[in-house]
């Protein structure tokens, strides 16, 4: 009980609070800029045609009212909780009547297929070969990835994203230009095998620059750990080094690693733009660069949404579950 | 074991990519159709928008972008190469009483919508009825337009239907001409159904239509798409010959066209093509074109070799002003000046690459509109005379900018295909440095020590242009200008901004010079449908935004004689009358120039092009039967006009 009220409560009113001071600010934020939906959506519905002036006012101030902005900022914002409280996200402008919660529910998948996939394999990489190559520092092997990332990593990820489809998509034309599959989604070989085909290029790019990061910071957490004195009385001791590595070494830099891991899986939510943009890979990414692009405040309330709640979660998880990992956490 | 370890998972990384590959046949398209590539004709999408299982166009917020004109039909299409009025659904020219409150229309008989039934009468005045009165607002304002003219209709024969206009109107008939879109027609058949069917309080914005129910005119039906918007498949009908662009061309169109967009970047288009992934792309930047040139041997734009690009899309770019406010740009010698310190040929050649047309003012001398304007403006271009001051009078028209132009392209290698005036356009102003600075003289700035001009408070003159680079032509058109101006000994800031703030700048008059783009005059040549909103009862004032007016308050101009001439363009017959109406829209052009109220150097040019590869049969300088430009209404012509090469 003593558990709950000291350590759990605080952390649960701190994520509400978060959550709603975020939500807040996301609705405030587009409204301050100077986009209007209203006439991004007019400005695209009458292009390329000349309309009455009285006439094009006239349907100006109907869609402002079909999408609820004549009302006062203050009513909108408690139409929006009221909305949301009951699960709606309200409809898109941009793509209007279409629902926000719909264009999410259609892109979403794609960005965590994409980016969960793509943060599973940098990380365990990552940190599995940093932590390695910090042992064995010496070992020409561990020299060899270390100049690879050392080389890979300051490279921006744009240009490792063109070098990969002037590579693998024009040269070889192995890889496809555009797209995240082929044929109807389905449990069989024919569509996940289209799924890993579209897909391998994106995360590829992706894995590169984010294995380099970690296995950077792994290596160094680790060259820092076996300098500890109780690595060298190990050592003296005679402890196997893989029993060493593994069940004293990595395990002491796993903290920060654990972190890491669920930030970035927090981070999903913001999705990868461009990586979608480069690659034309289906996402939440570009959802959100359009929406901001034309002020479309439903579907960016919507994103950043899940965005602000995916964080604040991860953060969550990560301070109830550190006394899991930490002991000394847990005694304090 | 660690080191195996290692081996292994390098080797992963680098096996992968081929294992993944083999798995797959490296085809990237995401669909496949019956009968291969052969039958599946690709196109270039320009946008990515999310697409949703809703192909009710007509109400609001539907995009309508791609597939209007494969699927979709109105009353007359206005073709931009030739500037014809196409008969479209309609058989004739529209009627008008003298007083313009009745217009007939005689409709075109065998027209078939895609379940066999006849386009009839019916079908418009279902159409008419339903967009006043059962939707909560219409795509393309077409709900407050015919409600703001009380239109009604009433079929007057089983093909032909008579409508009757409260608010008098000789243009009631362009809400149902289309460029890019009409009003198009209901299959009232269908849609009565489905409105019979509606829950109590609903009405026709609450139809979604499947794509499995469409019912339509066009050529094309979807049968597949994808939900985040990079393409949408349609299929052709089974009964070519009885849509609208079939029973006109005589031709079937490919089985299949699949929409595609590949992303922003033009260089992956080149590539596209390049692996024959695509069979046409709307436009890119010159250098991805020198790309596809290099890499797909079969790819052509409209000329086969130099200037290639199509330069006849009916708009063109210019240097707006801001009138109002403290800017020495809203001094009209200032403006002359500029327009006198910027090189067009140099402009045209070393910026745009002499691949677009140059015009002195905002309409394209496309063939149409070349012989209504250019032609016959010419010499009274030629006879302008502006004051420099001081009773000075001078001539800055030059005529033989399109001869210089050529000769700049000869001296680069290429053969100019046809006169330097067909290919690159009309005269345009001297460039005339010393001119100019009498110009700013006269204007009471004069030069600082170092050379750099200075207002005549004696402040350094700095001007700022804004400009989109998302429209690469004008983008370089104000790089152009900005670089200029600047050996000129003008201080220049170019300001680069999105698309949204650049236009939200524009509502706002938030800008001293920007880079817009506009025809003052439609393909047909009419110009009231496309200045009426530079009235002033629709001006607004710098820091408000004009778009609640309605009208187009940009430059935030209040000009009389504008004004005058906007109000007697409207009560003429642009056909009955086309002579008058020309005149007027002459006089327009005249006081616009004068005014130098922009500087308007070229018109628009598309490197839409095209790899016949697997299909043949494109519009081309050639054959320059329709317009190439596909994603327009009128491109459907095109379509429908291609043959299989069997790839």
């Amino acid at each position: 009980m003593n558990l709950l009220r000291t350590y759990i409560l605080p952390r649960l009113l701190q994520w509400v609070m978060v959550v709603f001071v975020g939500i807040t600010a996301t609705f405030l934020i587009p409204r301050l800029s100077p986009v209007n939906p209203v006439d991004e959506m007019l400005a695209r519905m009458t292009a390329f045609q000349s309309m009455d002036p009285d006439s094009f006012a006239a349907m100006r101030e109907s869609t402002i009212a079909l999408f609820g902005l004549d009302k006062s900022p203050i009513e909108q914002y408690i139409t929006y909780w009221s909305r949301l409280l009951q699960g709606d996200l309200g409809p898109s402008f941009g793509n209007f009547p279409r629902p926000v919660s719909d264009i999410i529910a259609t892109a979403l998948p794609w960005t965590i297929g994409l980016l969960g996939t793509a943060t599973a394999i940098s990380w365990t990489s990552g940190v599995l070969l940093g932590a390695l190559a910090g042992y064995y520092h010496n070992r020409r092997w561990a020299q060899v990835i270390e100049r690879f990332v050392v080389v890979a990593y300051p490279i921006p990820y744009l240009i490792i994203a063109f070098v990969l489809i002037l590579i693998f998509a024009a040269w070889l034309q192995w890889f496809p230009l555009v797209g995240g599959a082929r044929g109807d989604p389905g449990f069989n070989w024919e569509y996940i095998s289209s799924l890993l085909y579209f897909g391998f290029l994106p995360a590829l790019s992706i894995v590169i620059g984010a294995t380099a990061f970690r296995f950077i910071m792994a290596k160094s957490l680790t060259t820092t750990e076996i300098a500890s004195d109780y690595v060298q009385y190990a050592e003296l001791a005679a402890v196997p080094k893989r029993k060493i590595m593994l069940y004293y070494v990595a395990r002491n830099t796993m903290l920060p690693q654990v972190t890491d891991l669920a930030l970035s899986l927090g981070a999903i939510f913001e999705g990868a733009l461009i990586t979608e943009v480069v690659f034309a890979y289906p996402g939440i990414g570009f959802i959100t660069y359009n929406a901001i692009y034309n002020g479309d405040y439903n579907v960016i309330m919507g994103v950043t949404l899940l965005s602000i709640v995916g964080i604040a979660t991860a953060s969550l998880l990560i301070d109830l579950l550190y006394p899991v990992f930490d002991p000394r956490v847990r005694l304090r | 074991m660690f080191r195996k370890f290692v081996f292994l998972l390098l080797l992963a990384l680098i096996v992968a990519p081929a294992l993944v590959a083999v798995a797959q046949e490296p085809q990237g398209l995401p669909v496949e159709v019956p009968g291969g590539r052969e039958n599946l004709w690709v196109f270039d999408r320009i946008y990515r928008l999310p697409t949703e299982a809703d192909w009710n166009i007509w109400k609001s917020g539907i995009h309508t972008a791609f597939f209007h004109a494969l699927m979709h039909e109105t009353f007359w299409n206005r073709d931009q190469e030739t500037g014809e009025f196409i008969h479209a659904l309609a058989a004739a020219d529209p009627v008008y009483n003298d007083d313009f409150t009745e217009m007939s229309v005689e409709l075109r008989q065998g027209v078939l919508w895609t379940d066999g039934e006849e386009f009839n009468a019916d079908d418009v005045v279902y159409t008419i009825d339903a967009l006043r009165n059962k939707y909560d607002g219409t795509q393309g304002g077409w709900q407050v337009q015919l409600n703001d003219f009380d239109a009604m209709v009433e079929k007057t024969g089983e093909y032909s239907v008579k409508f009757t206009i409260g608010r008098p109107n000789p243009r009631f008939h362009t809400l149902f001409e289309s460029r890019w879109n009409g009003i198009y027609m209901m299959p009232s058949h269908v849609a009565a159904e489905v409105e019979a069917s509606l829950a109590e309080g609903e009405n026709l914005s609450a139809w979604v239509w499947d794509a499995e129910d469409m019912v339509v005119l066009g050529n094309y039906l979807p049968i597949d798409w994808d939900e985040n918007g990079y393409w949408q498949l349609f299929e052709r009908r089974a009964d070519p010959e009885n849509s609208l662009a079939g029973i006109i061309t005589g031709g079937s169109g490919p089985p299949y066209a699949l929409g595609i967009w590949y992303g922003n970047e033009n260089i992956k288009k080149a590539i596209a093509m390049s692996r024959g992934e695509l069979d046409v792309y709307f436009d890119v930047d010159i250098e991805s074109f020198e790309t596809t040139l290099d890499t797909a041997p079969t790819a052509r734009s409209w000329y086969k070799d130099f200037p290639w690009a199509y330069p006849n899309e009916v708009s063109s770019r210019a240097m707006a002003f801001n009138l109002e406010g403290d800017s020495m740009a809203a001094n009209k010698d200032v403006r002359w000046a500029l327009a006198l310190a910027i090189n067009i040929v140099e402009l045209q050649s070393e910026y745009i690459g002499g691949v677009a047309k140059v015009t002195p003012f905002n309409i394209p001398p496309t063939a149409k509109l070349y012989e209504l304007y250019h032609g016959p403006l010419e010499q009274w271009l030629i006879d302008l005379q502006i004051d420099l001051g001081d009773g000075e009078m001078y001539n800055p028209y030059d005529p033989t900018v399109p001869d210089q132009i050529a000769a700049w392209a000869e001296d680069y290698g290429y053969t100019v295909p046809g006169e330097p005036r067909e290919v690159f356009g009309t005269g345009w102003w001297k460039f005339d440095p010393d001119a100019a600075e009498k110009l700013l003289m006269k204007a009471g700035m004069s030069r600082g020590d170092d050379g750099r001009w200075l207002t005549p408070d004696g402040e350094l003159w700095t001007l700022d242009i804004q400009s989109d680079p998302s429209e690469n032509d004008a983008y370089r058109m104000g790089q152009a200008a900005a670089d200029m101006w600047s050996e000129f000994g003008v201080d220049v800031n170019f300001i680069t901004l999105d698309r949204s703030t650049w236009t939200q700048n524009h509502r706002v008059g938030a800008f001293e010079v920007s880079t817009p783009w506009q025809s003052f005059a439609l393909a047909s040549g009419d110009m009231w449908p496309n200045v009426r909103g530079y009235h002033s009862k629709y001006y607004a004032p710098a820091g408000e935004d004009y778009n609640p007016l309605g009208g187009n308050s940009l430059r935030r101009q209040q000009e009389t004689v504008l004004d005058e001439l906007i109000d007697a363009m409207e009560g003429v017959n642009p056909v009955s009358q086309e002579a008058e109406n020309i005149a007027l829209a002459h006089e327009f052009v005249k006081h616009w120039v004068e005014n130098m109220m922009d500087i308007t150097t070229i018109a628009f040019k598309k490197f839409v092009t095209w790899d016949e590869k697997y299909w043949t049969g494109f519009p081309t300088a050639e054959n320059p039967n329709y317009q190439p430009l596909y994603w327009f209404m009128g491109g459907k012509f095109a379509i429908q006009n291609l043959t299989p090469t069997g790839g």
